[in-house]
């Protein structure tokens, strides 16, 4: 029997729960909020749904959902406001989403397409749609043990595990999950069924590190973004390439539905009667022919490839000019979709012309895994080569005294390179 | 107030003026006394234009922002909402939203003279600019004013362009493509007319307004002439639905023509990546 949990506050941000004990969470949470949670449907596919009943549905924690969860932050179709007309004029009726909602089991490429919106909806003049279901949203992530076929979150840097913007982040351990609380509100919601939950220990703590570590490991692409951005910036791509993918794209718009970080939009009216009527937003594609067509006809992106063009540069160079990151989070959603292999993956691939790196070989250098996992920088790497030719001590000796990285994540990164399950505790001696 | 920047306010249309076949000033004042008496502009900015049923469009302020209660749209029949807008009467309601957009630099033309460039419809924002600058007359130096249209009947503001010339130091010259029999003015495009204007470069500013063809032919002559590209204004046109810099239509490269411009100088305009 798993020891009995109490009642009372939570004492430190990395818990533990039992997987025993999640439905009986999650239907705490349907008291309170609208949960919506990954569930298999009758074809087999997985999506984000609304759950009534915890009881009734399989949330299905296994498969990444094939469409993000972006339509809870704005919806493919939305009412903005209705407009009506009588004998003193127009007056409007603004729609307001006030629901506080938990969406549970986003991935990581998920919640990093959130905060790509936040960018967006928040500078300069606010979008309150957006924003109201935002801030009534509460996020909890679960890291991915096992990247899907067309993953590649760890080369666009936003996954497999989070390191910031969850409110909770889970982790799978087998028969429990190891819980990480970010944001305020994540304590807040779990603090109100605190007896769901232990503190963890540090074997917990290991054991979350190198599920980290491993999943890590498992992904089969390896996409290099710098080099991709670099040519994007220097002209490099072949005007070939531009011209056969314009040919290959069938204008579905698909790409753009299924990114968690497409936020383009439509705006219109759609008249109810003769005097009333909605203006109403919808999702929409820059692929699409009509999409920067002025009145009048004259249209700047006229052709197929000049729009694939301008999609690519969008993502990948103007997104990092502007916000300092390109907004493909890798979650390889377009590459399951899109049927003329116009998606990033195969785009960026094509581009690099690169010879995939295989995955992890049987041996692989201690720096080489650390830098890999994010844990250091190649500044750091280098510097502490440089000092090691000088002190002739080992390579993660000389990282520790430097004080980049602490004797734990060297003991993870070592227990990885030697292949020895376990090891994150007796590598240290 | 509201805090929905897509929730248009009511205005009524007070007057209709008939500029051409196809371009019709309105006159517009907004319902809520409160927005109307805090409402100002800059010149360059455009409303986004509600035509409840139809949608909604973007478009320049035609009016000097010396009058705010006097809000100017000149809007020409291009498509299904402009079409239908040019069927309202005095009295119907519009919705409006803004002003929204990056203006003419308006503090770095006081003490410049001043050389007005514009192509058909064109010359709405600049009209707003040109009866701003009027307004405050002595702040600028000798004002110069170009317009091509494509017939003698597509010239807009004619009573505009016949009352400015008589204004101190303002030239204004007004030419067509295709010239009806009564016409006695300039046939051929602006840019044949520079020897007329005797412009220089010297301690003036250039502000061109009008279709891409005519913009780059006026800027390549420009440059000629010896102006710095800095000192080339223009403005350029997107399809735009949000106007706040969210729906991603009017982009170019990485900015926006609805909050980085409309109104770019040369210099920036020459690092768009205008198909991209």
């Amino acid at each position: 029997m798993r020891r009995a949990p109490g009642k009372g506050d939570l004492m430190t941000d990395k818990l533990i729960l039992y997987k025993e004990h999640l439905n009986s969470f999650l239907r705490k949470i349907t008291k309170g909020f609208e949960l919506i949670a990954p569930v298999r449907n009758t074809y087999g596919d997985t999506l984000f749904e609304v759950i009534p009943s915890v009881d009734d549905v399989g949330i299905d924690l296994t498969n990444r959902p094939i469409l993000s969860p972006k339509r809870f932050f704005m919806p493919q179709v939305e009412t903005l406001f209705a407009y009506r007309y009588d004998k003193s004029g127009y007056t409007f009726k603004d729609t307001a989403d006030n629901t506080p909602r938990v969406i549970f089991g986003l991935r990581s490429c998920d919640t990093r397409g959130i905060l790509f919106y936040d960018l967006i909806f928040q500078e300069g003049l606010k979008d309150k749609y957006y924003l109201d279901r935002r801030r009534d949203t509460i996020l909890i992530n679960l890291g991915c043990n096992q990247p899907g076929e067309n993953c590649f979150c760890k080369s666009a840097q936003s996954g497999p595990f989070l390191t910031y913007g969850y409110d909770i982040q889970l982790t799978d351990l087998g028969d429990r999950f190891f819980v990480e609380i970010g944001r305020p509100r994540g304590r807040e919601l779990l603090a109100g069924w605190s007896y769901f939950f232990r503190p963890a220990t540090q074997a917990d703590i290991d054991a979350q590190y190198e599920a980290v570590l491993e999943s890590e490991g498992r992904f089969r692409h390896r996409l290099d973004f710098d080099a991709a951005i670099e040519k994007l910036i220097n002209q490099k791509v072949d005007p070939a390439i531009w011209e056969e993918l314009g040919r290959r794209c069938q204008n579905c718009g698909g790409c753009a539905y299924v990114c968690p970080t497409c936020y383009c939009f439509n705006m219109f009216d759609s008249p109810c009667s003769e005097k009333e009527g909605e203006r109403l937003r919808t999702w929409d594609a820059c692929t699409f022919a009509g999409f920067s067509r002025l009145a009048g006809g004259y249209n700047p992106r006229q052709d197929k490839a000049q729009r694939i063009k301008r999609r690519f540069y969008h993502k990948l160079f103007y997104d990092k000019q502007k916000y300092n990151i390109p907004s493909c989070v890798g979650c390889g959603r377009c590459a399951d979709i899109c049927f003329g292999r116009i998606d990033m993956l195969s785009f960026i691939r094509l581009i690099c012309e690169q010879k995939e790196k295989s995955p992890a070989p049987a041996h692989r250098r201690l720096g080489e895994l650390l830098l890999e996992a994010g844990i250091i920088s190649q500044k750091d790497l280098d510097s502490a080569i440089e000092k090691q030719a000088a002190t002739g001590k080992p390579l993660g000796v000389q990282l520790v005294e430097m004080g980049v990285v602490d004797k734990e994540a060297i003991a993870g990164a070592l227990g990885c390179q030697l292949k020895i399950p376990g090891t994150a505790k007796n590598v240290e001696d | 107030m509201n805090n929905n920047v897509y929730l248009p306010q009511i205005a009524v249309i007070k007057d209709i003026k008939e500029e051409t076949g196809d371009i019709k000033t309105f006159t517009l004042a907004f319902k809520d006394r409160k927005f109307k008496n805090s409402f100002s502009f800059r010149p360059g900015q455009f409303m986004m234009v509600s035509v409840f049923q139809a949608g909604e469009v973007p478009i320049s302020i035609s009016s000097s922002p010396s009058q705010p209660e006097n809000l100017q749209l000149s809007i020409k029949k291009a498509g299904a909402l402009t079409g239908k807008i040019h069927g309202h009467k005095v009295g119907d309601e519009i919705g409006l939203r803004g002003p929204y957009g990056r203006s003419f630099p308006v503090e770095r033309l006081i003490g410049k003279n001043l050389l007005f460039v514009a192509g058909g419809i064109g010359l709405a924002p600049l009209r707003s600019l040109i009866n701003y600058v009027l307004n405050n007359r002595t702040e600028f130096g000798q004002i110069t004013i170009l317009h091509g249209a494509r017939t003698p009947s597509d010239i807009p503001f004619k009573h505009e362009l016949s009352r400015w010339p008589k204004e101190r130091d303002v030239k204004v010259l007004v030419t067509v493509d295709r010239p009806d029999t009564g016409w006695k003015g300039n046939i051929g495009p602006a840019t044949a007319l520079w020897d007329k204007t005797g412009i220089s470069s010297r301690d003036t500013i250039a502000v061109i307004c009008g279709p891409p063809v005519m913009i780059s032919f006026v800027v390549m002559d420009l440059l000629k002439m010896g102006f710095s590209e800095d000192d080339i204004i223009s403005t350029l046109e997107r399809h735009m639905k949000c106007g706040v810099g969210k729906c991603g239509h009017c982009s170019i490269g990485h900015q926006l023509t609805c909050v980085d411009g409309p109104v770019f100088t040369y210099r920036e305009m020459k690092e768009l990546p205008t198909d991209l």
